[in-house]
This record gives structure tokens, sequence and C-alpha cells, in this order.
């Protein structure tokens, strides 16, 4: 079988849509950044393929740029459930309601 | 692809200004006050930070530059250093009222972390390359994250913080797959180079699903509904500071990248006047495209921001819903996407900016007195604090857009701008009706503000609030700036209309 651009473009979305299923569904903060990553690797899949298949590197050089970015993102993402932790000794989203209207 | 580093610093001397400033604050703290008082830390440590500011507002007025660095990666032009010179200024603004406050024991890294995001926002406003404009958002959003977060007193402020970075890297993760397909379609990362490349194809269906996770990305950074869900939240737990900075500069900031990016990448083909991309939101012809899109989130986010802005008992939630109503004003001039559109744009964006960072700067004030930001902490506010109080007059009546101020101009603009480019037949007009017809709403809830201030009673045993100097001088000078900006409109719109037309768009 040959593999084309539209078999990577459907992994990705696949991938795109488990990562947002998790976000919206998950209840664990850990959780939900592994799934954040997710969304943003699915990202970066596509961005591969379209790379390969359009015949130029800028996609990959993003990519590279993406990983980084990421890397930075769950750096501040895991600093914040510290802090939250050390408060409240929770990770969980629906110990997130100290403010309401 | 030949760059001489040399000249790409040369262009980059502001943002590198602002960068060298953060680390000499972080150093200074570090090494040289870390013993003194809190007050007189934040005070030293502030003047360097403002003194970088000016000096890079003063190298942008002494050098205008014009060039277009590594293929759209970094554009300079007059119109980008306006608002770059107008981000610096709101900068300043935030670390000026911030100096007052003793939420945290790390003032350098309080500091550094204002300057970087304003360097995040300056890289941003010149982007015109898809992965420098993710990049910059990235470095942007990081850094208010940790803003947010930076009372570790309060649960509220990690709680607020967990909120924003939550919806903050879902949306960068949807701008993300967005832009990508984008780059799929058009092969090519630059905004012009991708608007010439889908200029003959239409409406593809992968581009509608790229256009609409943009336009989501986008419409979270601005808090815009249905994405604004973090916004209250992250004003009421973050410091009042941060949350001002969140609710000014960032807002310029992609705002102008929103209208940008709508205007330059997808414009497409024109048919009948109408282009092929952006379609239509005029009444009775609607034409799919982007424009409609926006149209939709706008008269969401005036709807509901003003009327859940009703019964707000928090100032920062009332000053949060009420910014998610502005927000849905300056989508119209968004939706307009013409160079009128854009200068209107930036004068709201600006004015709104500077004044949410005065209204802030008063509840920093009342806060750091009566602990929290009830609307009943402010009653008789006028008794106990005059000047204060003469500048939250100016602030709510400017957000209200009572003339002569400068929110009024900033909607006469942003609607003018709005009904001239649905000429002959002012196909946006619906859009203005409703705009106006929900800033009168909103006069209710700006003038119960003022009531508690002005017509309510002190609460028995209250005395009178002491300012500090700095404090009174800061608030009363960006009151100044509001009613200067509102009675000579053209200061700045000149300048915006000019460097318009200088940069093309």
């Amino acid at each position: 079988m040959n593999v084309g651009l539209e078999h990577y473009l459907v992994v990705s979305a696949l991938l795109f849509a488990l990562g947002l299923l998790g976000v919206i569904t998950r209840r664990n903060l850990l959780v939900l950044y592994m799934s954040l990553e997710l969304m943003l690797n699915s990202a970066n899949l596509a961005l591969v393929s379209f790379s390969r298949f359009n015949d130029n590197l800028n996609g990959q050089v993003m990519v590279f740029f993406i990983i980084t970015v990421a890397a930075a993102e769950v750096a501040v993402g895991l600093a914040l459930i510290v802090a939250l932790y050390r408060k409240r000794q929770t990770a969980h989203v629906e110990d997130l309601t100290s403010m309401k209207l | 692809m030949n760059v001489s580093y040399l000249e790409l610093l040369k262009l980059a001397a502001p943002e590198t200004i602002v960068v060298l400033t953060a680390l000499a604050a972080l150093v200074v703290d570090l090494t040289s006050t870390r013993d003194l008082e809190a007050r007189f830390r934040f005070i030293i440590n502030g003047m360097i930070a403002c003194a970088g500011c000016v000096a890079a507002i003063v190298w942008m007025l002494v050098m205008p530059a014009h060039a277009n660095a590594l293929e759209g990666m970094f554009v300079v032009d007059p119109l980008t250093q306006v608002v770059k010179i107008a981000l610096l200024g709101l900068t300043l603004f935030t670390v000026l009222i911030s100096m007052d406050s003793t939420f945290t024991e790390h003032i350098g890294e309080y500091l550094a972390l204002i300057l970087l995001a304003a360097v995040g926002m300056m890289f941003l406003v010149s982007a015109e390359d898809i992965l420098m404009i993710f990049i910059s958002l990235e470095l942007t959003s990081l850094s208010l994250y940790i803003l947010a977060a930076f009372n570790k007193r309060d649960v509220n402020s990690a709680e607020a913080a967990l909120k924003y970075f939550l919806f903050g890297g879902m949306a960068a993760a949807f701008t993300l797959f967005g832009l990508s397909l984008l780059y799929g379609l058009s092969g090519a990362t630059n905004l012009g180079q991708i608007a010439a490349a889908l200029e003959d194809k239409g409406l593809d269906p992968l581009l509608i699903v790229a256009m609409v996770m943009i336009v989501l990305g986008f419409g979270f950074k601005v808090a815009a509904v249905p994405f604004h869900l973090w916004a209250p939240d992250a004003y009421q737990g973050a410091p009042t500071p941060s949350a001002a900075f969140i609710a000014s500069g960032s807002k310029v900031a992609s705002f102008f990248i929103f209208a940008k990016v709508m205007m330059i990448g997808f414009t497409g083909g024109e048919t009948n006047g109408v282009h092929e991309i952006a379609g239509s939101a005029a009444w009775q012809q609607f034409v799919s495209g982007w424009t409609p899109v926006v149209a939709v989130v706008a008269v969401l986010s005036m709807l509901l921001g003003n009327l859940v802005a009703i019964v707000q008992s928090s100032v920062k939630r009332l000053i949060a819903y009420s910014a998610i109503a502005h927000a849905g004003y300056m989508l119209i001039g968004v939706m307009a996407h013409s160079g009128e559109a854009v200068a209107s744009l930036v004068y709201y964006a600006v004015t709104y900016g500077l004044t949410t960072i005065g209204a802030f700067g008063v509840v920093a004030v009342v806060e750091a007195r009566s602990k929290d930001d009830q609307l009943a902490s402010f009653a008789g506010l006028s008794r106990r604090a005059p000047v204060v109080s003469l500048c939250m007059m100016i602030f709510m009546l400017s957000l209200a857009g009572i003339p002569p101020l400068a929110g009024f101009f900033g909607k006469f603009y942003v609607f003018a701008a709005a009904l001239k480019t649905g000429a002959p037949n002012l196909g946006l007009l619906w859009l203005v009706i409703l705009a106006i017809a929900m800033s009168a709403v909103s006069f209710y809830y700006y003038l119960q503000v003022l009531k508690q201030i002005y017509v309510a009673d002190m609460p028995a045993g209250a005395e009178e609030l002491r300012v500090p100097v700095l404090g009174q001088v800061v608030l009363g000078l960006i009151a100044v700036g509001v009613i200067l900006l509102g009675c000579a409109p053209n200061l700045l719109v000149g300048v915006l209309q000019a460097s318009i037309k200088a940069a093309g768009l």
C-alpha cells in the first residue's frame, strides 16, 4: 500500500482529537498535561508530513522550535501544579473551585 | 538567504534593550538590593525596568526603521514601531502601579517576567511568519501564566494561573494545528506567500478547518466568548498588577496580530467586491468566510460580557466581564479589515489598555487596605481618597464611552470604520447598532461602581486611605492621558494613519 499525505493527516487528526478528548474528560492535572502535549505533537506530525510532501524544510524547522516550546510549557505547568499542591494538597480539576460567581 | 547579524541586531535593538533590562533587574535584585526593605527594592528595580522601557522607546523614536528581515520573520515598519511604543508605555505603567504592592518577595523575577512578556509582545507585533507568531505568542503566554501565579501566599492566585494555563495550552494547540494546516495548504510559512498561494483556491474544506482553529486560538488570547472562561477567574485570582498587564498589553498585541493574520493571510481573490476567503457578514448578504465566524464571536462577546458583568460583586471580575464585552467591540474592527479599521482597532486597544491599567491601579490601592476587591469595599471612597476616586471616575466613564474621554472616540472610530467598509449599503450597521445598545447596558455596571464610590456611605470607623504619592501621581498621569487622547485623538490617530500608509496595509 502506498502511504500518502492523507494517511498522515488522518493519524494526526486522530491524535489531536484524542488529546482534546483527554483534556475535556480527564480530571487529573498531570493527565491533562499529557493530553495537551499530545495535541501539540499531533500538529508536529502534520507539519513534518506536509514538509515532506511540500518538498521544503520549513515545516521540519518549525517542529524543532515547537518541541522546545512544548518542553518550556510543561516546565511552567508543573511549577503551577506544585504551587497549587502546596496550598491545596490536590492535583485534581474538581478542586479548582474557590472562585465562582 | 544572507543575513548580516549586525543589521539584525540593529533592527531588534529595542527588544534587545528590554531583554538586557530584564536581566539587569534580575541581577541587581539578586546581588545588591537583596537585604533592603521590600519597598526600596521594588522602587530601585522598578526604576531600572522603567529606564529600560524608556530607552527602548527613545531608540525607536530616534532611529525609525523600515525593513523586512528573513522573509517576514521580523518586520519593522512605522506601524509596528508605533504599536511597540504603545506596548512599552503600557509595560511602564504596569511596573509603576506594581511598585506599591507587597504580594511577593521575588521582586527581580517579577519585573524580569513582565519585561520578558513585553519582549514576546513586541516580537509578536513584528512577526509575519507563522513560526515567529507561534513562538512569540508562547513567550508572552508562558510569562503571563507565571505572573498570574505570582502571589504564592494566595490560593486563588495558583488556581487562576492553572485555569489560564489549561485554557491557554489548549488554545495554543488549536492555533498550532490551524497554522500547520495553513502551511500544508500553501507550502509557505510567510503570511504574504500564504495569501498568494491561497489566492485562486477559494474556500477549501481544509482551509475552513484551519481558519476556525486560528480564530479559536486568537479568540482565547483576546478573551472573546466562547473562549472567555479563563478571563474572570484569572483576573480575579491573579495579583492585580499582573491582571492589569494581562488585560492591557497582551490584548493590544493579540488584537494587532489577529488583524494582521486575517488581513494579510486570509483575503483570497475578489469576486463581486467580496474577498473569497474573508467572506462577508453584511446583513442579509452573508458570504461564507472568516468574517461571519468573527461576527458570531463578536455578538456573543458583547451580549454575554455586558449582561454577566451586571451581576458581579467583585470589581476585578466586573472589569473582566467588561473586558470580554470590549473584545466584542474590537472584533468589529477586525472584521472591517481595512487600513482605516486597523488604525481604529489599534487606537481602541491602546486607549482601552491604558484605561484598564488605571482601573486596576485603583483596585490595587483599595485592595491593599481592605484586603478584598468587593464592591462594598469601595463604599464612600470619594471621602477617603478623593484623588484616586476622581481617577476611577475618569476610567469608568471612559470605559463606558462618555465623550470627551478616550473610550468614546475609540468606539466612535471603530464603528465609523466598520460602516465605511460595509458602504454603500451599510452592511455592518446591524452589528454597530447592537454594539451601541450593549454599551448602553454597560453604563449600568460602570455607574454601579461610581455609585459605591460617590454616593454610598462610608463604612463605620473607616478612616482616610493613605495612598503613596507615587501611586497618586501615576494614576493621575494615566487619567490625564485618557482625557488627552479623548480630547485630541489626532495625537494618536494621525500617527497611526500615516504609519499605516507607510506600511502599505
